[in-house]
């Protein structure tokens, strides 16, 4: 995290009043400790977001602090396997790794020091410390930022033991969320308008990107950035490209890097690069993991962003895009319609050919992408920034006390 | 013979010289100052009179002190005794006049500073900085009189003053701004102010430097003069009809709780409607409000979206979504309508449409919370002034959520205007406006424009 970011930076971008009522929320949180816990402090989107919202917290005034808990590498190939298993991917997970995952947790029952008034407790890999509930008591949430609307049912029938024990969860998407005799609240993840992958970038920052990565400043581009994952359907953007390219000039950039976890990505890129052929409109960027100026720069370059995905976890990508006021066409999946009103803050698609109609749309009124751009941008102001999130978890912390609907405080 | 003699030659003549002079002076000074008293009387000027009162006494001493010295020049004393006493006496002068001219700048910056109601602190500063100059040239004109090398003290000087503005560059400044804010009268204590940069208050303290304002949230902002004197300020003025009952503005943010009830297909969702609690209706018939508070009119509801989308029944969308929200004082009866439309549309449908997998209608329950913010009005103007800095969530909840709280057709704004400040017309005006029709900013504004007709 950026340390000079201080959460007066975000009025400009979401109002004073904004930043008043979240003060006016840390203020009735004074005397609380609030513990996370989660398994690594670098790497993966909940350390990201955790390194940018407990800093923050605290500015507030909230004493919020950060744990992680240990395991040795097999603890966390075990863990791997529960995440893809809860994200609906086929996985053999053996009474072994629940007896090793189970093991571990027990040891970081005794290591912990769980330090707070209210546990908040982040995915799958630090569940089962709620053991700890019946000797401390305490308030104790479970935040799933993974989407477990199609979980392996062995796994999730593992997980859901130690979930039940806690006071309430929050889930990303009223999708993700499962049957649970707890509260379960709804708060989507979020981006930072202040990272590099999100500021404002000047004219001639943006401009250098595309020259690096041989782009023509002067044609129409539509961008898809993911990584490469049959789940991102590459092939069906491209096909949709060249559906669109018979009646317009314009050039397709498929952005993204291999992912280490996937050993189909190799495979995946070699497929897009061949079906791209020799077109010399079709630009296929394999992209580093950390390289997020370039991302935010082609973002601020694209006419128009896509992800036409086939399955969706809540889609940040799009959030970005948003947030950069460009009109954007993608798939009714995942957490993309939450954040895609069709027709209002862009347009929603459900086919390859549905996805051509749309760009077609796009690219022959101008000023219908800008008006889309522009709601989009507000949607996600209002939405889906990281002072949101903050908002929600100050106020689910501020329920958890409550049971009416309406809560004078 | 011969002491009468010496004084004849050399004494008389210093002595008559003397006394012509001192007759003179006597003679001179009731003529000056009868005609100075008669021009006075008729110009009726406080400043003629602090002259004429600093200045009678003394003037009779200095016209002394010229017949003493031309006396000395005519006596028979040598000329080193003469240059000497010369001196002397021009010194006493010097010294004399400085005083005076102390005392006369002491009470003429009274005055002036009086009318101009600057405060004590500033009228100090002044007098200070006009004595010490008096003085500092006081010296210079003795120390050149008696021949003592003067650039030495120059330097010193020049020294003295480049330390002393480094120390109070930012004094003079200040003093002047202090000095024209009071004097131009533009902004006085009491008064409601707003400057270029947003901050916006009472006028607590004007003090020479700074002018201390108290917002509306309660804080104290201190502004220099200086900055008052260059920038673009909005005086209300002092309000004169201030009400005791203030108007404590609340703002209302919201948690959404996931039901776990979901919904594929209109039975289904009309199924679950009926048993669905307010909260979950009020969420899904007001949560558009606030999350496309940027649009207007459209979407008006969740169900009609979610039906137009996700089912394609374009023609149910577009009759729940024309639903008068306005017109109903409960959620409940809001609900039956809609479980009314949906169903009449239901028994005319042969065939039902699933929502594909994945775009399945979530019940949520909104979950307000309730806080009060640091605004409060006391008058029509504060009430203008805090309006434009609530949040989206404080306004929502005085005119959305105040319908349904208080069930009498009227919001929280019309109630106060109303009660408290007998504005029975500008309550009529903002009760009739329906909010639903209107993006949040847009409705901001409205109200703001209704009461600013007011002022």
């Amino acid at each position: 995290m950026n340390t000079k970011v201080n959460v007066r930076d975000y009025e400009p971008i979401v109002g004073k009043s904004y930043i008043e009522e979240l003060r006016m929320l840390a203020s009735r949180l004074s005397g609380k400790t609030i513990l996370n816990v989660n398994s690594t402090f670098v790497g993966g989107g909940v350390a990201e977001i955790l390194s940018r919202i407990v800093p923050l917290l605290n500015q507030l005034g909230v004493d919020v602090r950060w744990q992680i808990i240990s395991g040795d590498a097999q603890f966390f190939r075990v863990t791997k396997k529960l995440h893809n298993a809860l994200h609906g991917k086929a996985e053999f997970i053996s009474d072994d790794d629940f007896s090793l995952f189970l093991e571990t947790t027990e040891r970081n029952l005794s290591q912990i020091d769980f330090a707070g008034d209210i546990l908040f407790i982040h995915d799958p890999q630090p569940a089962a410390l709620i053991a700890k509930k019946s000797e401390i008591g305490k308030k104790w949430i479970w935040r799933c930022h993974i989407d477990i609307s199609r979980p392996e049912s062995k796994v999730w029938e593992f997980l859901r033991q130690f979930t039940t024990n806690y006071d309430a969860a929050i889930f990303s998407s009223p999708n993700f969320a499962q049957q649970l005799p707890i509260r379960q609240f709804f708060a989507p993840p979020s981006i930072d308008a202040l990272s590099d992958k999100n500021k404002e970038l000047s004219a001639e920052a943006v401009n250098a990107v595309l020259t690096k990565y041989g782009l023509d400043s002067d044609k129409p581009i539509i961008l898809q950035v993911s990584r490469f994952d049959r789940l991102k359907d590459p092939l069906g953007v491209i096909k949709a490209f060249e559906l669109v390219r018979k009646n317009f000039g314009c050039q397709l950039v498929l952005a993204g890097g291999a992912a280490s976890d996937d050993p189909e990505s190799g495979e995946v890129l070699q497929e897009v690069m061949e079906r791209a052929g020799g077109n010399p409109d079709i630009h296929i960027l394999d992209i580093p993991a950390e390289s997020d100026t370039d991302i935010n720069a082609l973002q601020r370059a694209a006419t128009i962003i896509m992800q036409k995905s086939l399955r969706e976890g809540f889609a940040l990508t799009i959030t970005e895009a948003l947030w950069k006021a460009k009109p954007v066409v993608a798939s009714a999946v995942g957490g993309i319609p939450l954040q895609v009103k069709n027709r209002l803050t862009g347009l929603l698609c459900r086919s390859i050919e549905g996805a051509a109609y749309s760009l077609r749309q796009i690219l022959a009124n101008p000023d219908y992408g800008h008006w889309l751009g522009r709601n989009g941008r507000e949607h996600v102001r209002q939405h889906f920034l990281i002072t949101r999130e903050i908002k929600d978890y100050m106020l689910t912390f501020l329920t958890l006390e409550h049971k009416e609907d309406v809560i004078y405080l | 013979m011969a002491i009468i003699d010496w004084i004849k030659d050399n004494v008389a003549v210093p002595v008559l010289v003397f006394l012509g002079v001192l007759f003179l002076s006597l003679w001179l000074r009731r003529f000056t100052y009868n005609a100075l008293e008669r021009w006075l009387n008729e110009k009726r000027t406080e400043f003629g009179k602090i002259i004429i009162s600093v200045t009678r006494g003394p003037f009779l001493h200095w016209l002394l002190i010229l017949g003493a010295y031309i006396a000395l020049q005519v006596s028979i004393l040598a000329p080193p005794w003469k240059s000497l006493g010369g001196k002397i006496l021009a010194s006493i002068f010097i010294a004399y006049l400085g005083w005076i001219l102390i005392r006369l700048s002491r009470e003429l910056i009274r005055l002036y500073l009086n009318r101009a109601k600057v405060p004590q602190a500033a009228m100090t500063v002044t007098m200070s900085i006009v004595q010490v100059t008096i003085i500092v040239v006081g010296i210079l004109i003795l120390l050149e009189l008696w021949g003592a090398p003067l650039t030495p003290v120059f330097i010193a000087l020049a020294a003295a003053l480049v330390v002393a503005l480094i120390i109070l560059h930012d004094v003079f400044p200040s003093l002047v701004s202090g000095i024209q804010l009071s004097q131009q009268k533009q902004i006085k204590v009491g008064d409601l102010i707003r400057i270029e940069s947003g901050e916006e208050g009472r006028v607590e303290e004007m003090t020479w430097k700074n002018t201390q304002i108290k917002t509306l949230d309660g804080s104290m902002v201190i502004i220099p003069n200086t900055k008052l004197m260059q920038t673009t300020i909005i005086n209300y003025g002092k309000q004169s009809k201030v009400v005791t009952e203030p108007f404590q503005f609340s703002t209302r943010l919201h948690l959404r709780e996931l039901t776990g009830l979901s919904a594929r297909n209109l039975s289904q969702l009309v199924s679950r409607l009926k048993e669905a609690p307010d909260a979950v209706i009020y969420y899904h018939t007001h949560s558009f409000v606030e999350e496309y508070q940027f649009l207007t009119p459209e979407p008006t509801n969740d169900f009609a979206l979610w039906i137009r989308d996700a089912l394609g029944y374009d023609i149910l969308a577009e009759r729940l979504a024309s639903i008068d929200t306005f017109e109903f004082p409960t959620v409940g009866a809001l609900k039956q309508t809609i479980v009314a439309v949906i169903q009449d549309f239901l028994a005319q449908s042969s065939q039902e449409r699933e929502a594909p997998l994945g775009s399945e209608f979530h019940f949520i329950r909104s979950i307000g919370v309730v806080l009060p913010t640091p605004y409060v009005a006391y008058n029509l103007r504060e009430f203008v002034s805090a309006l434009r800095r609530i949040s989206i969530g404080s306004l929502y909840f005085h005119i959305f959520e105040a319908r349904l709280r208080l069930q009498r057709g009227t919001n929280d704004f019309s109630l106060w205007l109303e009660d408290c400040l007998g504005e029975k017309e500008l309550a009529e005006q903002i009760t009739r406006l329906d909010p639903y029709n209107y993006t949040m900013e847009n409705l901001r504004e409205i109200i703001i424009r209704f009461c600013e007709k007011r002022l």
